[in-house]
């Protein structure tokens, strides 16, 4: 937990003050990731809405011409495995608090690979689409969408990796197994960071649906 | 997150969580750690690598081979600039070491000078250094409107071209506001918040940090635009001149983007921890003011950046990736960047507004030692300005084309807005009503906020009515609308705020008569350079333009010559802050002002963990001249450096 050890500086705190600094701080995971949410949700939306301005707009007639087509395969195979990692971290999470530390590391893990799968084709699909970028608004907006989405999953991917990271590290600073279920600050701590990041995931799980009827459906 | 497993027991389970002191540097280690020094030369590097990778792609797609500009080399090279600056100061240690799962130690410290040059994780330490970053920006736009004044001192003799002259526009636009967007965030929200809610530190320090050094960030990447020659669209960057400028639109729209992050940051930071780290017994309606002005800025921070930030995106697309998200011809639309942009700038206005009306909510009961008149409503009142400013943007857009039915709708949510503005505004008023006034400089300053934004505002009322905007749109009558709102209003509550706690920032007291007279210059200066275009504005003149009628050149000199004096104002400043501060400091006493302000209650210079026991608050913090007023908190065994009780009743520290 951050900055979160003995005093240091010659004052004992009372309990009061333990206690107050404890919940000041698993609050603040909390509230951080809800806010975090409102946040990615105005840049999401910044780009839903210059999808649907230029399409209602339709200068020219060029919101997308018939030859502008989305690569479908890629954008199955990536909408799926940022999915499949958000609900890795939702399973992950039931797991946890039942108590199974391993089955929720292996889920994170099984997460991890897809996002970081995911991040792969999603650069991939970056460089080779198959239609000029500057063709149509159409074409624009997905260009939009696929470096919003490069970030998106880039930090999903980087925000599982250091849970489960952490994790396994935190049974070998506090010395017990399972010590991410313990009263230790630390352990609430880490659980606030791991409940706010499923609660994250749940989020990219919507607005990945949303987007991606948005562009390989609509 | 309910636990049905046996928990395991663990021996450290009630280590206090207690804030750490940090571990003290390594004696003539300075040198060798990460510091501005190291970030400047990672930057520099970055740069280097950037530029290299850029044209190497470049060179690949003929298009940019052949045009003779490649802005994806601009691009890259600023955006390794800032990954190197950001890795050389310190801002990736922290995120790097968790991908192996280490957490955060107590941080290596250094005392001294030294520390402000440092990623320091003290809100005080990132304060101070928000001050000399904001007053970086300020001297740099404010030279630049030198050389805008000058030019504007003849209509035909010409000192640049006007070509340079629209760039130095443009570059003084950008970088006021830019700075403007953080002047008092930065400085005096992320010193004072804690300190007024009865915190020992920040929710998330780090980030407090990182929005600093990005803020830092991305002064140097607006500046290089002059560099790159500029850019030629005004601080609103409007398509289609912006797709057609050269490779200084990189710098802006990158630059945008880089300091929407700085405020993103920022404002998420100082959210939580004002939700949070509140002490016990503050509750919502024991806030300080400021703080309510704060966190009203911090929803609208977080919230309308991410726009801009995609907008900038959207842009940068357009100049590397050759998409066309702006350009009309191609399927796009020049009105999707006045939208996105729009949508941001307007709640931009409050955010700049509001913290200004904090800081004079929060000073004016001290020299009137009076309570704050209709606090809830002012806490109100800067809780609708800043919901109504999400539903205003349209307004900017009346002469763009928008369909004609759409004006009223957004006539009239902009002037509703100012029903809540007025509330704040009718507070003061309250509170300065019948009042035995002390007119020290800080409460000068807090007066001129009044009197300027009473005329920035009634002005803005009548801007936001179709007709007046139509007929006035473009010129100098908004030009000067703007700045009596934002230096009127934010610049004065800044340098209120500056006067008011850099006594206790920094344990000096400010000389006062240097203090009065950059006020009274300041002020007077201020009205005589601004007012005057109100009628330039009205008699024609449009903003943007190096040339004019002849009959405006007596209005133009006089304006001019006023704005020389009015950045005179400015030495004064630097040379009391200098004086005072440096050359020769004065004991500051530990509550100048009588204050009952919590911030004042902790000792000079304030410890790094800021309250040796988290205060118990009993009542809000506006009980001045109260017969029996409660005690403002419990400080436990640790005495208070200067208890309320003993101010709350007094009416004139001098006696």
């Amino acid at each position: 937990m951050t900055d979160m050890t003995k005093s240091s500086r010659g004052v004992i705190d009372t309990p009061e003050e333990v206690e107050f600094e404890l919940r000041a701080h698993i609050g603040a995971i909390w509230s951080g990731g809800r806010l975090f949410i409102g946040m990615y949700t105005f840049l999401l939306a910044s780009l839903a809405f210059s999808y649907f301005y230029l399409r209602s707009s339709n200068n020219g007639l060029l919101w997308r011409p018939d030859h502008v087509t989305a690569p479908t395969a890629y954008g199955w195979s990536i909408y799926s495995l940022t999915l499949l990692a958000a609900l890795m971290a939702i399973f992950g999470q039931a797991r946890l608090r039942k108590g199974s530390v391993s089955e929720w590391q292996t889920a994170i893990w099984v997460g991890v690979v897809a996002a970081l799968l995911a991040l792969f084709l999603q650069i991939y699909e970056f460089t080779a689409v198959p239609f000029y970028p500057g063709s149509s608004g159409y074409a624009s907006t997905f260009i939009g969408y696929s470096v919003i989405n490069i970030f998106t999953i880039f930090i999903v991917a980087y925000w599982l990796e250091t849970t489960v990271a952490r994790s396994l590290r935190m049974d070998k600073d506090l010395g017990v197994a399972k010590s991410q279920l313990s009263m230790h600050p630390s352990a609430q701590s880490f659980r606030a960071n791991v409940a706010s990041m499923t609660y994250f995931l749940g989020f990219v799980a919507l607005a990945s649906t949303l987007l991606f009827a948005m562009f390989y459906l609509l | 997150m309910t636990i049905s497993a046996e928990r395991p027991e663990v021996v450290e389970a009630m280590v206090p969580p207690a804030i750490v002191e940090p571990r003290k540097g390594r004696r003539g280690g300075e040198w060798l750690s990460q510091h501005v020094g190291t970030a400047t030369i990672c930057g520099f590097l970055g740069y280097l690598l950037g530029h290299w990778l850029g044209n190497y792609i470049g060179s690949a797609y003929p298009y940019i081979a052949n045009s003779g500009q490649n802005a994806l080399a601009a691009l890259l090279a600023l955006m390794f600039m800032v990954l190197g600056w950001l890795l050389g100061i310190g801002a990736l240690n922290y995120p790097l070491a968790k991908l192996v799962g280490r957490e955060a130690k107590g941080d290596v410290e250094y005392s001294g000078w030294t520390r402000y040059f440092r990623y320091n994780l003290d809100h005080k330490v990132v304060g101070i250094q928000y001050v000399v970053g904001v007053l970086l920006f300020f001297f740099t736009g404010g030279l630049l409107a030198m050389a805008i004044r000058t030019e504007l001192l003849n209509p035909t003799v010409h000192v640049f071209s006007a070509d340079t002259y629209i760039k130095i526009v443009s570059e003084h636009g950008t970088i006021m506001m830019m700075m403007a967007s953080s002047v008092i965030v930065g400085p005096l929200g992320n010193y004072f918040v804690p300190l007024m809610i009865g915190s020992r530190r920040m929710a998330f320090p780090r980030i407090e940090a990182f929005s600093l050094w990005t803020f830092i960030a991305g002064y140097f990447v607006i500046f290089s635009a002059l560099a790159y020659g500029g850019f030629p669209t005004g601080w609103t960057g409007y398509a289609p001149l912006q797709t057609q400028a050269g490779p200084g639109m990189v710098s802006y729209l990158f630059g945008f983007a880089v300091i929407s992050i700085g405020m993103m940051t920022a404002g998420f930071n100082l959210a939580v921890t004002i939700i949070n780290y509140r002490a016990p017994g503050m509750t919502w309606s024991r806030v300080p003011v400021f703080v309510w002005s704060i966190i009203a800025t911090a929803a609208l921070l977080t919230l309308a950046s991410p726009v801009l930030a995609a907008a900038g995106l959207f842009g940068l697309l357009d100049r590397t990736a050759q998409t066309a998200f702006y350009v009309t011809e191609h399927g796009g639309s020049s009105y999707l960047w006045q939208n996105l942009f729009w949508f941001f700038g307007h709640p931009e206005v409050y955010i700049m507004a509001l913290p200004g009306f904090g800081i004079v909510g929060e000073i004016i009961p001290v020299f009137c030692r009076k309570p704050l008149f209709a606090y809830r409503i002012a806490a109100a009142g800067m809780i609708g300005v800043a919901l109504l400013s999400f539903f205003v943007w349209q307004h900017h857009l009346f002469q763009s084309g928008i369909n004609p039915d759409m004006r009223p709708l957004f006539m009239l949510t902009t002037e509703l807005i100012s029903i809540p503005t007025g509330f704040i505004f009718l507070v003061g008023m309250g509170t300065l009503y019948k009042a035995k006034i002390r007119y020290e400089v800080p409460m000068l300053f807090c007066m001129a906020v009044y009197f300027n934004f009473l005329i920035g505002g009634i002005s803005g009322v009548f801007l936001s009515d179709v007709p007046v905007n139509v007929t006035v749109h473009g010129g100098f009558f908004v030009l000067s609308h703007f700045h009596y709102t934002i230096m009127g209003g934010l610049i004065f509550a800044f340098f209120a705020g500056l006067y008011f706690w850099l006594p206790k920032m920094t344990g000096r007291a400010m000389n006062k008569k240097m203090g009065l007279w950059h006020f009274w210059t300041m002020f007077v200066f201020f009205n005589l350079t601004f007012f005057p275009m109100f009628i330039i504005g009205l008699l024609g003149q449009p903003r943007r333009v190096f040339t004019y009628a002849k009959n405006l050149q007596t209005l133009n000199e006089f304006s001019s010559i006023a704005a020389f004096c009015l950045g005179a104002s400015f030495l004064i400043f630097v040379a009391n802050l200098m004086w005072s501060q440096f050359i020769a400091p004065e004991k500051a006493p530990s509550n100048p002002w009588d204050s009952l302000g919590l911030e004042w209650q902790t000792a000079t210079p304030i410890p790094y963990y800021n309250f040796e026991r988290i205060p118990v608050i009993m009542t809000d913090p506006y009980h001045y001249s109260e017969i029996g007023a409660p005690t403002l908190a419990d400080f436990g065994d640790a005495q208070p450096a200067y208890p309320s009780s003993s101010v709350a009743t007094s009416t004139d520290p001098d006696q």
